[in-house]
Parts: C-alpha cells; sequence; structure tokens
C-alpha cells in the first residue's frame, strides 16, 4: 500500500562512502609513485572492513543531522510559532529575509519580518557566544557530565526509530525495548544535574523530575505490554506492517484503517499517549520546572550552550515521543501513495512514507503545543495522584482487556 | 592478526566495571558514588550484550541503569554533600566552607 522514498539508507551510505573512498584511494595511488608505502596504505583502505566502518560513521551523521538540525529546528520553529498564534501575537520573526547579504538585504520590505525560521539558529548562535558559567560550590564534574548524558540518551533514541520502512539506523527486533530503555536514561542524568548545582531550585526541580519520571514510566511500560499482547512482536517495522491493512470498509471509499488506536487498546493508548507528555515535561506535567515557584527548575545554573543543550532536549524527546506513538497506535508511516514516477529505473512515489510518517509526527508535536500552552499546570501531589492512582490501574485494565480480546475475540 | 576482538571487548569492560564498582564503594560523595553504580550496572549490561543476550541487556539498561540508580540518588538527595568528614559540625556550616 505504501512505498518508501529512501527504500534502504545503508545502501545509499554504502555508495556515498565506495564514492569518497574510490577519490581518496585514486590519490593515494598517485602518491605510491614516488611514496611506495602509500599503495598497501590504498589497498587498505579499499578493503571490505573499512568500508562498513565508515558506511556505519556516515549512516548515524546523516541520521543524527536529519534529527538534530531539520527535525529539531522545524519542531522548535512549530511550537514558537503557534504559541504565539494561539496567544494572538506574531511570535518570531527572523528569517532568511534577515540576512544582511545580497539576495535577502531587500529594502523595499521590513527585514524581521519573515516566518521566523531562522530564529532558533540565531539562538543557539548567540547561545554558543555565551560564557560557561560553573557555580562555585558545584560538583564541577558531576555538572558537566549530565547534560552530556542526557543529550546521548535521548540521541540514542533515534538509533532504532524508523522513519520509514527504509529510513532508520539499526532494525532491532527489541526495537520498542531498547526505546524505552534509552528513555529512561534520561532521570539519573536530571537528577544529578539538579544535585550537582547546589542550588534549592535545581535541588527542588530535580526531586520532583526524578519523582515524575520514574513513575510515569511504569505506565508507559504497562501500556506497551498491552499493545505487545496484540502485536508479538516488539520490532517497530513489523508493528506498523500490521496496522497497514483496512479494519473496515464504509461504503467502498471509505476504510477505516487497522490503527491500534482504534480497536480495544484505546485505553492503553490514553495512556501511553498522557505518560508520554509527563515524561517529555510538557505544561500539564512541567512541574519540574515550573518557572513561576522554581526559577528554570534544574536546568537553572546552566549558561551557554550546556543551556542550550539541556532546553533542546525537550523538543528532541518531543520528537521521539511523537515518532513512537505514532508507530505504536497511530499506523506509522502507512498511507496511500497516489503514483509513482520513475526517475532511471528508480522509482518514485509521489506521497511517501517518509511524508505520511512526518505528517503524523508534526501534527502529534502540534497537538502537544496546543494542549500545553492551553491548560493550566498541574500540582506535584496532583500529578502523583494521578501517576500511581489513576494511569497504573488503567494501564493495568488495558493489559486484561487486551488479554480479554486475544483469548476470545 | 588474529586478535579475539571478543575478549578484548570483554577485558575492556571488565576493567570498566571493577574500577567502577571500586568507586562506589570508595567514595566520599555519595551522589557521584551512585553514577559510578550506575556505570557499573550499564557495563554489565553491556557485558549481557557480548554474550548475545539482547533482552537481558535491555532489561538491565531499563531496571537497573534506569531506576535503580535513580532511587539511589532520590534518597541521597536529602543527605549531606560530603559525609565522614566535618563529623560533627553542623550542615550549615559544612554548607558555608570554601571548596
Amino acid at each position: 500500500m505504501s512505498a518508501p522514498l529512501i527504500p534502504d539508507l545503508f545502501g545509499i551510505c554504502k555508495v556515498l562512502v565506495g564514492a569518497m573512498i574510490w577519490v581518496g584511494r585514486q590519490l593515494i595511488y598517485a602518491l605510491a609513485g614516488p611514496v611506495p608505502p602509500m599503495a598497501g596504505f590504498g589497498d587498505w583502505l579499499g578493503s571490505d572492513p573499512v568500508v562498513t566502518v565508515a558506511t556505519w560513521f556516515l549512516l548515524v551523521t546523516v541520521v543524527v543531522m536529519w534529527v538534530t538540525v531539520l527535525n529539531l529546528f522545524t519542531v522548535m520553529w512549530v511550537e514558537r510559532k503557534l504559541y504565539s498564534r494561539l496567544q494572538d501575537r506574531y511570535g518570531i520573526m527572523i528569517s532568511v529575509w534577515s540576512l544582511p547579504f545580497w539576495p535577502f538585504n531587500r529594502t523595499s520590505r521590513p527585514t524581521h519580518k519573515g516566518m521566523g525560521y531562522l530564529q532558533n539558529l540565531a539562538d543557539g548562535v548567540k547561545l554558543i557566544q555565551k560564557e560557561n558559567i560553573t557555580p562555585r560550590n558545584a560538583d564541577s564534574a558531576m555538572f558537566h557530565i549530565s547534560p552530556v548524558l542526557i543529550a546521548s540518551s535521548t540521541l540514542m533514541v533515534f538509533a532504532v526509530i524508523p522513519w520509514s520502512s527504509g529510513f532508520y539506523v539499526a532494525n532491532l527486533e527489541l526495537g520498542v525495548l531498547f526505546i524505552l530503555a534509552a528513555f529512561s536514561l534520561a532521570p539519573l542524568g536530571i537528577l544529578i544535574a539538579g544535585w550537582s548545582a547546589n542550588n534549592k531550585y535545581t535541588l527542588v526541580g530535580g526531586l520532583r523530575a526524578a519523582a515524575m519520571l520514574l513513575s510515569y514510566s511504569i505506565p508507559m511500560v504497562l501500556a506497551v505490554i498491552a499493545l505487545v499482547v496484540f502485536t508479538g512482536s516488539l520490532n517497530p517495522v513489523v508493528i506498523v506492517q500490521q496496522q497497514d491493512r483496512p479494519i473496515v470498509l464504509f461504503g467502498a471509499t471509505l476504510p477505516i484503517p487497522a490503527w491500534y488506536a482504534f480497536g480495544p487498546q484505546v485505553l492503553g493508548f490514553l495512556v501511553f499517549t498522557v505518560s508520554m507528555i509527563a515524561e517529555m515535561e510538557r505544561v500539564p506535567f512541567d512541574i519540574p520546572e515550573a518557572e513561576a515557584e522554581l526559577v528554570e527548575g534544574w536546568t537553572t545554573e546552566y549558561s551557554g550552550m550546556r543551556f542550550g543543550i539541556v532546553f533542546a532536549f525537550k523538543w528532541l524527546r518531543m520528537l521521539a515521543a511523537s515518532a513512537l506513538i505514532s508507530i505504536l497506535y497511530l499506523g506509522g508511516w502507512s498511507g496511500p501513495v497516489f503514483g509513482t514516477v520513475f526517475v532511471g529505473s528508480f522509482p518514485i512515489p509521489i506521497l511517501p512514507e517518509e511524508f505520511w510518517f512526518l505528517l503524523r509526527v508534526y501534527l502529534l508535536s502540534a497537538f502537544f503545543v496546543w494542549l500545553s500552552w492551553s491548560v493550566p499546570r498541574v500540582r506535584i501531589d496532583q500529578i502523583l495522584n494521578i501517576g500511581w492512582k489513576r494511569l497504573i490501574p488503567y494501564s493495568l485494565l488495558a493489559i486484561l482487556v487486551a488479554a480479554g480480546f486475544k483469548a476470545f475475540g | 592478526m588474529g586478535v579475539d576482538w571478543e575478549l578484548v571487548a570483554f577485558v575492556v569492560l571488565s576493567v570498566f566495571e571493577v574500577i567502577g564498582s571500586i568507586l562506589v564503594v570508595i567514595n566520599k560523595r555519595l551522589v557521584r558514588a551512585a553514577f559510578w553504580l550506575a556505570m557499573t550496572l550499564v557495563t554489565i549490561g553491556a557485558i549481557y550484550l557480548l554474550f548475545l543476550s539482547e533482552f537481558v541487556f535491555l532489561i538491565q539498561i531499563l531496571v537497573y541503569a534506569g531506576a535503580v540508580p535513580v532511587l539511589f540518588v532520590f534518597g541521597l538527595m536529602l543527605t549531606r554533600r560530603k559525609i565522614m568528614d566535618e563529623v560533627g559540625e553542623p550542615v550549615a556550616a559544612a554548607e558555608e566552607a570554601p571548596p
């Protein structure tokens, strides 16, 4: 039913690496006339293990760039522009028309009145220029390790999240479990960050973050257990393939797809979504950085690009959570193709799987932004009550319902 | 050329694990001890991965590296920064001392 734009990312990276190594080898063999040992180096460079390792490096680089440079900036732009529009104001307006050189410095129109896509880039440049301040009584090593711990554990999630049936780093049999495990590593970094800054606001923020993230990861995992009763697999690609079929046809033209959110898993879907909102510390559950009471929560003492890292990590988690929800419950990248164009012998679908997946991811992100700028913040005791007294019983009920449908349905 | 890379990886991970577990015991800053505990548990998980048991590795990361050190640090947050020095002095004086 659906077709990917990039059927095999590893193969594409391997072709690219092969081309680059071929060019390098030609230069080295040219040098091998005056310097004979270079010939052996050229042979070693063309050998199979070297090409494979270089391909993996390029593959990881491509996916990290795709996630951080393209999608992270886009999702930050979506959030900042959308909440500004919800508050009936323009919001960010620095765009390419603000650049101070030729094709962009138009004199006929105001410079700082664009769509605002480059505002986050400008903020990043500003943060890189700023001084990195460590508080005097802070535990310096821990203070500097924790942003690395938080950012790297969140980026690890994207090693397994597939963006289409061909666009992924690794296709593990236990991919969903890997994603949940990598998600659960961040609370340790958050706690260490809050403790090591030696500031009572960061300490309280870290305590709250740890209490909340720990208690909300339990219903998250239980909801996934309820889903696995149905799928029988933890492989994200297999889970999406199971949803790529119509469940019921109203007439001939309106098929309802077999997304897991529409079946008996609807309770698990709701529990999983709520606990994911809590896991990314968005507003109904952003008590760890309640800026009216704690200055900026556990990120208070960070400055410069370290603040940028711990700040952008929330959007990375939002991307990961949206991708995970759409893979598990909303059909992933399934969708109609509407024909295929052939460029040479390469088939290029008009609406590829990547388009459908990004559509779901950004619609979910926009939903989260809309929700978090519309509702008030929940108190800390209410948060723990929701987590332990509501979501965990509901997720256990979801497991029961799933097992019942599996046994009798 | 016959390097047993699995053995090399096992030895490197074991060295990290043993050093980490020693640091857990001898460190005087409790949160650092909990951090080293997390590193020890992650390296144990990596050794499971070396033995080709991915499921045990992921459960080790999910439970032991994700939850157990967090619980420890959660309790430790309410203690002093250093233990076993400045015995008998009030906590406030220990906090005011220059580093």
